[in-house]
Parts: structure tokens; sequence; C-alpha cells
């Protein structure tokens, strides 16, 4: 083989002379740099869009039948809206870099109804088209997550005005004070790829929306006991969750938005391992307390090592991201239970998955960040165990607990004056025979959902 | 005291013409036992309770028997036995136990009589449980009650299908047996009943294997206690925060005794005697078989005051024990005993492990 290729190559020089000096009329080293980077965003970038695949699954599979269409067409539906939006206000407020230095501080400006340059300027590092997009992906992962909180009971409309707000203010605010250049950008905020901008935002809307939209109907009883609503395909939310984990090395390693000396390779191998003890804690935790080792929490408990480690991926050494994954995954069951005993309705786990992870993923950089992988990534201190002290630690706290309830407050309002206005559930009967009647007209599964129609309405 | 009151108690159901009556014995008698409940021991309380359900039981095949006179099928053609099974059978029914029964009969000396002994023991079996549902008792849900054929044969029959059991230990043929090894003859002719148990009984010797498949019909049931020993709850529903006792404490003790002692040739069948008799064969360590009395007299404590509901006239019980009720003086014993059944449990498990080998 390769002597063929050889003979062909000999054969073709002698055809052709002037081709042993292409190389010097070619693309500059820079130029290929740039080429690899932008072809590395963009495979990321459609990695993470891959992963709204994930959400589909993971939110279907974990309801009921009834709702099964509704559930999965309006996740391409608001993907679609939130490009939109995002194309128009949402980018510019995230990373427009036309804002005074105050105004700064709190939200960007400029590049509205992004119309970028067709190819990367001279000393870009990538095309900014191809930034667009990879942003736009993550801001559309944080919608189906807050899209946990409103399950089997939202009106369709709801959906549609949330992803306008969100898309247009609250995830770019939230991106822009971390990632774009804000105020907790400057205070050195360790969030590589998101769990907190991405993650816990996304969680906080979906706790505002559960707490607006009340429990689902039949999921508490009048004394207080829950009752289990169980999903209705544990295949799709298995798949899921392998969708979402392949799609997060475009997340993660994507984030590094260089291939340089290859450091998004390290960030995809800790990666690796944070979700790996994430599925490993939360399932023989659940099996240790609860003597039945449940499926949904273990994989909760990936999800959960993978929010977790989205944040630190770059910050720390391979043992601590097993650490974080096996810590996430026993938290994820632990923030399960305590949702479920004070009556907060969690269809999809969100609350668990994306917010406890997502805080405890953001406060791992403040232990585990070491000196020299900080000084890779080049964004603020080393971690508490490796002699940084407290410091890192506070500011990670300072942005927990700030993007945590701006992203809460913010979806909160929006939503309580679309209750008080235009109502945010569905009637009761609606609710009964399934949102995928009674927003759309047909069921996901006409043949299952049809013969069960017939003869009762609690379908 | 409670002799008196005992002596009473049968005069009243003996003496019962109808079923309105016993009925009112039964509410009444169970009441006042339940109410004593926290004063006498556990043990005596479930005597007591069996010996009202026992003598209620035959009161109602009496009055069947009556019936069947009266009605023309004249008086039983041949001997015959009732038979419970389950709680009834070990004598360790609660106040909301349903109907586990069955009857065998000696075989007819020509086909007509055979014809008539179907005829007549239909009637009476039928007519038996429709009483004792009138007096609260619900029909057995896994259809193991006399009223259907499958559980009333002349005693050739019966031998007959133990044998077929025996020789073919499907999940379906084992789950029968184990039912079978806890019948116990409630009334009729003693000797027809002893010589069915001793099919059972042969079979079972000869086949020590039965052993090893008993026991994987009963693994499923495990001791609702965690690797930390805490309790495993009940975690949705309206009985959220509950325990299983039925199925989580007192079934998983029954299946480790009755087991042990089955393969022992004993043949009592209530839990508390087959300990007895298993520490006097010297099969069980005078410790664990004290331990054991203890643990089981407290998952029967706690069945007695497991929730129970009254549904169209019928005392149906869950098995499971509020959280409300499992106070902490409770929960240490309860974990206790617990821990004790999982041991036992395991022991069996890996003795059969040991001797057939894996699966």
């Amino acid at each position: 083989m390769i002597k063929k290729s050889l003979i062909g190559l000999g054969a073709l020089l002698v055809l052709f002379p002037t081709m042993a000096f292409a190389a010097d009329e070619g693309p500059s080293a820079t130029t290929l740099d740039m080429g690899l980077n932008a072809l590395w965003i963009l495979v990321a970038a459609i990695l993470v869009l891959l992963m709204q695949g994930g959400f589909i699954l993971l939110e279907t599979g974990s309801t009921r039948m009834k709702n099964a269409g509704h559930v999965a067409g309006k996740t391409i539906f608001t993907v679609g809206l939130a490009s939109l939006i995002y194309w128009a206000v949402g980018y510019g407020f995230a990373f427009g870099g036309d804002a005074g230095e105050t105004l700064n501080k709190f939200i960007g400006m400029g590049n509205f109804f992004f119309d970028p340059s067709i190819l990367a300027g001279e000393g870009e590092s990538y095309p900014s088209t191809i930034f667009f997009v990879f942003q736009l992906a993550f801001a559309a992962v944080s919608l189906s997550i807050a899209w946990g909180g409103f399950a089997e009971r939202a009106k369709l409309s709801v959906y549609l005005i949330f992803t306008v707000i969100f898309t247009a203010v609250i995830y770019p605010i939230i991106a822009h004070w971390i990632w774009g250049g804000g105020w907790l950008a400057a205070d050195g905020s360790q969030d590589y790829a998101g769990s907190t901008v991405v993650h816990l935002t996304g969680a906080m809307a979906a706790f505002a929306a559960t707490i607006l939209l009340k429990p689902r109907i039949g999921k508490f009883n009048k004394d207080g006991s829950a009752n289990e609503i169980l999903g209705h395909n544990q295949v799709f939310t298995s798949l899921s969750v392998l969708i979402l984990w392949v799609g997060w090395f475009g997340f993660n390693a994507g984030s590094a938005v260089s291939v340089g000396e290859g450091f998004f390779g390290y960030v995809a191998f800790t990666t690796q391992l944070g979700a790996a003890g994430g599925a490993v804690a939360a399932l023989l935790i659940s099996w240790l307390v609860k003597g039945k080792a449940d499926i949904p929490t273990m994989l909760n408990g990936a999800l959960a090592g993978l929010v977790a480690i989205t944040a630190s991926c770059a910050y720390v050494e391979p043992w601590a991201a097993v650490v974080i994954g096996l810590i996430a995954g026993v938290l994820v069951f632990l923030v399960a239970q305590f949702f479920e005993k004070v009556r907060v309705d969690d269809p999809i786990s969100a609350l668990s998955v994306h917010g406890a992870a997502g805080i405890w993923g953001t406060l791992a950089n403040g232990f585990f960040a070491t000196p020299k992988l900080v000084e890779q990534v080049g964004v603020g201190k080393a971690g508490l165990f490796y002699g940084g002290g407290g410091e890192q630690l506070w500011v990670q706290f300072e942005s927990v607990v700030v993007c945590g309830a701006f992203a809460f407050a913010a979806s909160f309002i929006v939503l309580w004056v679309v209750k008080q206005v235009i109502g945010l559930r569905v009637t009761e009967e609606q609710e009964i025979i399934g949102l995928d009647l009674s927003e759309h007209g047909n069921y996901g599964y006409p043949e299952a959902m049809k013969k069960a129609g017939n003869t009762t309405t609690s379908v | 005291m409670s002799n008196l009151r005992g002596e009473k108690r049968l005069l009243d159901i003996t003496g019962a013409g109808s079923l309105e009556q016993l009925r009112i014995v039964r509410e009444t008698e169970q009441g006042r036992l339940i109410a004593s409940l926290p004063d006498v021991s556990v043990i005596e309380a479930v005597e007591e309770l069996n010996g009202l359900h026992d003598a209620l039981i035959r009161r109602a095949l009496e009055l069947a028997e009556e019936e069947a006179a009266r009605l023309g099928y004249g008086a039983p053609p041949v001997p015959y036995a009732y038979l419970l099974f389950g709680s009834g059978g070990r004598s360790e029914q609660t106040a909301s136990s349903d109907q586990d029964s069955g009857l065998v009969y000696a075989d007819a000396r020509d086909p007509a009589e055979a014809e008539r002994a179907e005829t007549y023991f239909r009637v009476l079996s039928e007519r038996t449980v429709q009483h004792l549902t009138a007096l609260g008792y619900p029909p057995c849900e896994g259809n193991v009650i006399a009223s259907n054929p499958a559980w009333r044969l002349p005693i050739s029959a019966w031998e007959r299908k133990l044998d077929d059991w025996f020789s073919e230990p499907s999940w379906e043929n084992v789950r029968y047996l184990l039912i079978v090894a806890d019948g116990r003859c409630l009334a009729g002719d003693a000797a027809l009943a002893e010589r069915w148990k001793n099919r059972f009984f042969g079979d079972m010797l000869s086949r020590p294997v039965l052993a090893r498949r008993m026991l994987e019909n009963t693994l499923r049931h495990k001791m609702l206690v965690g690797v930390f020993g805490q309790l495993l709850v009940e975690r949705y529903g309206e009985h959220a925060g509950s325990l299983d006792i039925k199925y989580g404490a007192y079934i998983p003790m029954v299946n480790v005794f009755r087991l042990l002692a089955v393969r022992a040739n004993i043949r009592e069948t209530g839990t508390l005697e087959r300990i007895r008799a298993l520490r006097e064969a010297g099969l069980l360590p005078a410790e664990t078989a004290d331990e054991a009395t203890e643990a089981f007299a407290l998952f029967l404590r706690l069945r007695l005051l497991s929730i129970s509901r009254s549904e169209d006239g019928q005392w149906i019980g869950t098995g499971k024990i509020a959280a409300g009720q499992l106070d902490v003086s409770l929960r240490a014993p309860l974990k206790k005993a617990l821990r004790l059944g999982r041991k036992l449990q395991r022991q069996l498990e890996r003795e059969m492990q040991h001797r057939f080998g894996g699966r």
C-alpha cells in the first residue's frame, strides 16, 4: 500500500515537478492553525446541537405516553425559535463588545442581528461564524434544561414566550458575566464549559417554573406523600444519556476553542472520568439505601457527573475528576429525594441533575483547581487543596449564588407575569387527556393511545 | 379469665344458628382481642385469635353441612377433611386474613358413589366459602380455595397430584407444594388428612433437591433492611413511609422455617412450633431459636397492628405498618429482628449453593 503510494507520488513528481514546491505558496501556519481550530469548534458545535436529541429522548422517556409527541416535538420548535432570538439579540447581549466599561460589567452590546464576516479575519484564531454557532448551541442546551420544570402541564404558548425571554435576556446576561468579559469574569470565576452558566441557569428556570406551575396531577397525595409517576420508556432515557454523554465531548472539549497543543484532549479525558464516577456512584448509593439498584437514578448520576465536571474539566487532576463525579452521583440521589420531600415536582430531575450538580461542579474548582492547570487556562487561582487558600472557593461560591439567584428571580418574575396575564398551565381536563391531544390534536403514539382513549378519559 | 371467656365464646359460636349471629361474634371478639393487644403477650393473642377463626370456620362448615342435608344432598357420602392453607394453615391469621382452603375426601367404592361424592363436596365447599365470605373472610385471590375443584379431590387423586408436582417441579408446581406444606386439617377425618400429609413428606424426603427449588421460589421476598441497617420503607403512594411487614419481614421468616422444617420431616405448620421442633431435634442452636422466636413474635405483633380496612364488608389487610406506629422503641428491636432474618436467609442460600451448586 505504502509502496504503491510512493510510486504514485514519484510518478506525479516526474510529471509535475512544480508540485514539490507548492508548500511555499500554500496556507501559512497561522491559517492552518485557524483552520484546525475552526474545524474542531464546528464539530464540537454540531455535537452540542446533537445533545438536543438527548434531551428529546430524556424528557420523553421520563414522562408519560400521552405527552410524548408534545414533549419531543416542542424541543425542535424551541431550538428553532431560540436560534432566531439568539441571532437577533441574545448573542449581542452576551458577547457584543460595544458597551461602555461600566455597562459591560453587566451586559454586552452590539452584534445584534449578527452579520458576521464570511471568513476569519486577520489574527482571529477562528471565524466568528463558527463561534456563533457554538455559543448558540449552548444557549439552546440551557433552554432545554429549563423545560424539565415545565413538563407535562405547561401550555404551548408558555414555551413560546419563555423561549423568547430566556434566550434574549436571561441566559445571555449570565453568559456575559462569566464568559463575555462581565464582572464575574473579572473576578476570575472558573466555569470552563458552563456548570453554572448553562446548567445552573437552566435548572433555576426549571425551578421557578415548577414552583409556579405546581406539581402534576397525582404526583402528591393529600397527606404529603409522593406517588411515583414512571416515565414511559427507560430505553429512551438510557439512550438519551449516551447521546448526551457523547455530545458532552463537544460541550467540554470544544470549550477549549482551539486545537493548539492538544489541551482539549485533556478536557475530554477528565470529562469521561467525571461521567463514569457519577454513573457508578448513583447506582451504588440507590442500591445501598433503597435495597434496589434504580436505573433512572443511575442515569441521572451519569448526567450529574457530566454536569459537575463541566466547570472543572480543565482545572483538575484525573483523581479529582473521579471524586467530583462520584460525589455528584451521590448528591443527585439525595437532592432528588429532598425535592420530593418538600413536594416540588421535578419530572426530569432537572433540579437535582443540573442544579445541584452544577453548583457542586462549580464549587469543586475552589477545592481542586491545580496551579499548573490554572496557568494553562489562564483564569482565576488554584483551589483550597492546592495552596490557593479560600479565595477561589469564595469566587466560585459568589458566582453560584449570584448567577443562581439572578436566573431564578428573572425566570420567576417572567413566569409570574405570564401566569397573571394568560396562565401557565393547561386545564385539568387537558392535562388528563394529555398535551399531545390538547396542544397538537394528535397523539405521539396514535395506535397505543386510541384504544385507551376510547374506554376512559383518565389516560 | 381468658379461659372462661374462651368457653363462653365457643358456646356463642356453636350456638349460633345464623351467619348474622356468627358475624356479630366475630366482630365483638376480634375487637376485644385487638383492644387487649397491648396487655397480653402477642403469642397468646395470636393463639386466641386463631382459636376464634378456627371455631368460626368449623361452625360455618357445620351450617353448610346442615344446609346440604336440607337441600336433599344427605350426609357426607364418604369421610372428608377440610384443610386450611396459608396463614390459616399456620394458625397465624390476623384480623383480616383471607380464605385459603382445600378439601380431601375418601375414595369412593364405585363410580356412582364417586359421582355423588363429587356433587356433595362441590355443594358443601361452595356453601362454606360463601358463608365465610359473608363472615368477612375474602376468598383467596390465587384461587387456592375449597370451592375450586383443583383443591377439592379424593385422596388418591390428591396423591397423584402431589406426585406430579414433585416430579415436575416447575415454578408454579413448587408454589403449590409450598402451599401444601402449610396445610392443616381443620375439621373432619384427621386420619385422611394424615394420609394426605404423609404423601407430601414421603415425596419431599426422597427428593432433597426440592429444598433448593423451594428456596428459589421464596427468595424474592427479602428482609426489608438495608446495608446500613436502615429500614427499607415504601417510597411512594398512599402508604409512603410504611414498612411492608407482611412481605418484608413475616413472610421471609415463615419461608425460612418452613423449609428447615419440611426437609427435617417436622410436621408442625406454625412457625413458632417449627422453631421449637427444630430446636428439639437439635437442628437449630438454642440461642438462635430464642432469638428467632423473639423476632417472629415481634413480626406477629406488628402484623396485627398493620393497616387494615373494611371493603364491601370484608376485612382487607395491607400487611403494612404506618410510619407513625414505628416509634423509636420499636425500631431497634425491629432492625435486630430483620437482621437475624437476613442472616438466616443467607445461611440457607449459602448451604443450598454449597450442596447443589450455583445455577
